[in-house]
């Protein structure tokens, strides 16, 4: 295969794996609640998750370290220890809330009972990671979420006043709620920057064996991936904007989500609609369930990696067998996805600063970086994301309280 | 080590990955034994891995020695081979004692065909 077919191959896989369930729910319910007010935030985490994983990328293929290395490290066991206690508590929510939209997404498609579904639906996960090679199953995910291109052609048929989508990308005071602005502000910052994202991706790049001379590969994954997947998500709102604002909808079930394409579109719509979301939520999981086992096996120092047999690194297989097992004890108690999405989302911000902080400070050690240490542009963009970080991070809980999850 | 390149112990020794002689990773340098401080001459002397020496690492680090099981296990110095972005060891993992979480769970894992 030429080299460039391969990235385009990877590009694809990574538009459709973006986009994950916590993406579906912020960007549809910020663009029916306010409209396209806030497309200006989805740019800001677009390129906040571009930053931060590239240099995620970077060290892991300059320095061998996977993130939760740097992260002990760095923070010394104590601090670390509690770092992976937070990021295993929003892996496992994430994890739950993706279990769940798979099983709702097979509901609307089937029919079957919601319950039987959330079993299948983590039976079939099971099997899937258990049997395929894993770049099938990058593969598989990726190309399946592609289908969720639907929605970029539903917002353009649902004829949004381009104008209006055009000052949506600069930011400006609003009339309305400013709390609930805040806050949909803060989530959609969040379900962009999701850690999961980076956890894995850096330990792909180790277990890849990734060395400096694949550093412009991980520049372009970063760059193109993820504006790319990004796109996806400003056309969810903005079909969201133009097509439940005006009738007052607030979408409170991911249907709803489906609706923005099949009121456009027909049948088709919907069908292409819940086909991208079954497989952008159910590689999402994936992702997830792996991030939890990373992370746990790297601070431990326990044998790792996707790409050895089971039994070669036989406690991280059990890690990511009962965190799948627990999102299933989780979902099948009947708590709605789309609650335990927003808590997910919320929650991970909270925990980001203790991923980044680590990262950019071995991003720009001499000792394990040479010459591939941060520049200035990464430096002033990592300290900038690093403070818009710690702002969201102290703002959101309290933000969330405030405005009953955005309902102001 | 032989070389006299210069090694912060904080940051470039400490809770790093152990991998043994054959490239596995076998537990992180969860603590160190240093000898001679009162002579002013420090070195280190060993290597301590295990639950029971998280005691030593905070307030969360006696918690997480309070909930996981296992003892300690001393590897001498004179094990180090050389340090990377890994400090690796001479020996196999077994000969030294250690990753037998991992080996213990084998157990779990290898009745599914497939594994």
């Amino acid at each position: 295969m030429s080299k460039v077919f391969q990235i385009a191959l990877g590009i694809l896989a990574a538009i459709g794996g973006f986009v994950d369930i916590g993406d579906l729910v912020f960007n549809v319910e910020a663009g029916a609640t306010l409209g396209y007010q806030l497309l200006w935030v989805v740019v800001v985490g677009v390129v906040g998750i571009i930053v931060y994983s590239e240099m995620c990328g970077r060290v892991a293929a300059v320095s061998k370290r996977p993130v939760f290395d740097a992260i002990r490290e760095r923070l010394g066991f104590g601090v670390g220890f509690g770092a992976l206690v937070a990021s295993q508590i929003v892996n496992l929510m994430t994890l739950a809330a993706e279990v769940g939209g798979v099983a709702l997404a097979l509901e609307l498609l089937s029919g079957l009972p919601y319950r039987v579904l959330i079993v299948l639906g983590v039976a079939v996960l099971a099997v899937v990671i258990w049997v395929t090679p894993f770049e099938w199953i990058e593969r598989i995910f990726g190309y399946g979420g592609l289908a969720l291109l639907v929605f970029v052609v539903a917002a353009i048929k649902l004829h949004p006043d381009w104008g209006d989508v055009a000052t949506g990308f600069v930011p400006h005071g609003t009339s309305s709620d400013k709390l609930v602005y805040a806050y949909f502000a803060v989530g959609l910052l969040g379900a962009a920057m999701t850690p999961y994202e980076v956890y894995f991706y850096s330990s792909g790049v180790v277990e890849e064996g990734w060395t400096p001379k694949d550093l412009g590969l991980n520049r372009t994954n970063a760059i193109i991936g993820y504006s790319l997947g990004g796109t996806l998500s400003l056309a969810l709102m903005i079909g969201a904007a133009a097509l439940f604002l005006p009738l007052g909808v607030e979408p409170q079930f991911i249907g709803t989500v489906a609706l923005g394409a099949q009121v456009p579109l027909g049948t088709i719509g919907l069908l292409l609609a819940l086909v991208g979301i079954l497989f952008a939520v159910g590689g999402a999981a994936i992702d997830t369930c792996f991030s939890g086992a990373y992370n746990v096996a790297q601070f431990f120092g326990w044998e790792w990696g996707k790409g050895r047999r089971p039994s070669g690194a036989p406690r991280f297989t059990l890690a990511w067998m009962v965190l799948l097992f627990l999102a299933l004890l989780v979902i099948m108690t009947g708590v709605d996805p789309v609650l335990v999405t927003e808590y997910a989302v919320i929650f991970s911000v909270v925990a980001l600063p203790l991923t980044y902080i680590p990262i950019l400070l071995v991003a720009n050690d001499r000792a394990y970086m040479g010459q591939y240490v941060n520049g200035r542009l990464a430096n002033a963009l990592g300290l900038f994301y690093l403070v818009v970080i710690l702002i969201v991070a102290v703002t959101a809980i309290p933000l969330m309280i405030l405005t009953h999850q955005g309902q102001g | 080590m032989s070389s006299a390149r210069e090694l912060d112990v904080g940051l470039g020794l400490l809770d790093h990955q152990l991998v043994d002689c054959k490239g596995r990773r076998c537990g992180n340098v969860d603590d160190l034994e240093v000898e001679g401080l009162r002579d002013g001459q420090p070195r280190v002397t060993a290597i301590l891995v295990g639950p029971p020496v998280w005691k030593g690492r905070g307030w969360l680090g006696r918690l997480a020695a309070f909930i996981a099981p296992g003892g300690t296990v001393r590897v001498p110095w004179e094990e180090v081979e050389r340090i990377d972005a890994a400090v690796h060891l001479r020996k196999t993992a077994r000969e030294l004692r250690l990753g037998r979480g991992d080996d213990r769970a084998r157990r779990w894992v290898e009745w599914i065909p497939g594994s």
